[in-house]
């Protein structure tokens, strides 16, 4: 399930479990085909929570997460970043640091 | 995706590969679209595209992400794979992928892998490639904001991202082998800006810096060979395009690193056939790579059908 979330609700989250985090911009290209790619992602795993944050609109929660560019995903699990992806990547790669987090 | 023979693989899924496909799928021909990434190729690290006609001025992945729900429409398969050979069997082709180690069959290949950005080679760009080196302002340009960076480039890219740089950061260096050579009213613009520097014919030495990026060192290619170290958070380096067909080497199709095709997109291999980016031609454009796609899908028909008779 892929949910936009501003600081606010990602700060109210219940955040227990595996987790995936995409920064994204509305202006950046590789953000809009990441997330093409993560509606794939999402198909294949729908109880699987994905959440998107838009990086110029929520500075302040980008810099407590040490983002610095966008697209960024960052793997989760219990509110403990497990791992982080930078720029465009491909669907495989992001399956594979899903089922990282899953186990 | 069904495991059977395909009539067409289409390799890379950028707008040549996605109207090859719709092409391909019009004239009856059992389509299969692959790409490593997404669809879109390189235009989706274009902000603007305006000389591509019927769509007004579009964004680049807007415009991909359009272009690949027609495909889909269309009925072209389309899968995540990254191809790493592609195998002569005479009439059959084999489509060789990394991921799973696929093999495709097929009975016609067309190779769509276009371009990506040129690196430098120089010490310090691998140290510091993702993080203080990047290749797309409008991605990382924001985390410059109020700081200093260095364009290297005077192409048409390294000028439009120039002046979009220009109005995010503190200083902005350009440097570049030759003078700027790109459109003269950008290059104009991006002269008057009161926060640029143009540093021409210039040779690329380092990049300098730990931990962190924290400069950059070149030397001009005038007679004095003047040195200078310019200090910056950032470098977007914008050198030209490199072709993406070192799978299809072993083809003995490539003629430097591009594919050499016939008027009818045909490589000098039976059966593969190539189009967009990554042929041997003389302008790059989402308009003239569209044009190859349906050329190529096309011919690949009528090769694939001359083999049912």
């Amino acid at each position: 399930m892929i949910t936009e979330v501003n600081t606010p609700q990602y700060d109210a989250l219940d955040k227990k479990g595996p987790m995936l985090v995409e920064f994204y911009s509305k202006t950046c290209g590789p953000c809009k085909m990441l997330g093409f790619v993560l509606k794939d992602v999402d198909k294949s795993n729908p109880d699987f929570r994905i959440y998107q944050v838009e990086f110029n609109e929520n500075k302040e929660l980008k810099d407590r997460c040490g983002v610095k560019g966008f697209p960024t995903l960052l793997f989760m699990k219990d509110g403990e970043e497990v791992s982080r992806l930078e720029g465009l990547k491909q669907k495989p790669v992001i399956l594979k640091e899903i089922e990282k987090i899953k186990t | 995706m069904e495991s059977n023979k395909y009539d067409i693989v289409i390799v890379g899924a950028g707008p040549s590969g996605l109207t090859a496909s719709v092409y391909a799928v019009r004239a009856n021909m059992k389509t299969l679209l692959l790409d490593k990434l997404a669809p879109g190729g390189q235009i989706i690290n274009t902000n603007e595209i305006a000389n591509y006609l019927g769509v007004g001025t579009i964004n680049g992945a807007q415009l991909a992400i359009q272009m690949f729900e027609q495909s889909q429409a269309a009925g072209a398969e389309f899968d995540y794979k990254t191809v790493t050979a592609i195998e002569d069997h005479g009439d059959t082709k084999v489509v060789v992928c990394e991921e799973d180690g696929a093999r495709i069959e097929c009975n016609a290949v067309i190779v769509a892998t276009g371009t990506r950005p040129r690196r430098l080679g120089v010490p310090g760009e691998d140290n510091f490639a993702g993080s203080g080196i990047s290749w797309c302002a409008i991605c990382d340009g924001a985390q410059y904001e109020g700081k200093d960076v260095v364009v290297i480039g005077g192409g048409n890219s390294a000028v439009e991202e120039s002046i979009y740089l220009a109005g995010i950061v503190n200083k902005l260096t350009v440097v570049t082998m030759f003078d700027l050579t790109a459109d003269p009213l950008a290059c104009d613009k991006l002269r008057a800006m009161p926060n640029v520097t143009v540093y021409p014919y210039q040779d690329i030495l380092e990049f300098l810096g730990e931990d962190r990026l924290e400069g950059v060192r070149f030397k001009s290619t005038n007679e004095d060979a003047t040195e200078r170290t310019v200090t910056c958070d950032g470098v977007f380096e914008y050198i030209g395009l490199q072709p993406m067909a070192g799978f299809c080497e072993s083809l003995g199709i490539l003629d430097r690193g591009f594919i050499k095709t016939d008027p009818q997109m045909r490589t000098s291999m039976p059966g593969v056939f190539a189009c967009g980016d990554i042929i041997v031609k003389q302008l790059r454009q989402v308009a003239t790579a569209c044009g190859d796609g349906a050329v190529a899908a096309h011919n690949a028909a009528a090769y694939v059908e001359s083999l049912r008779k």
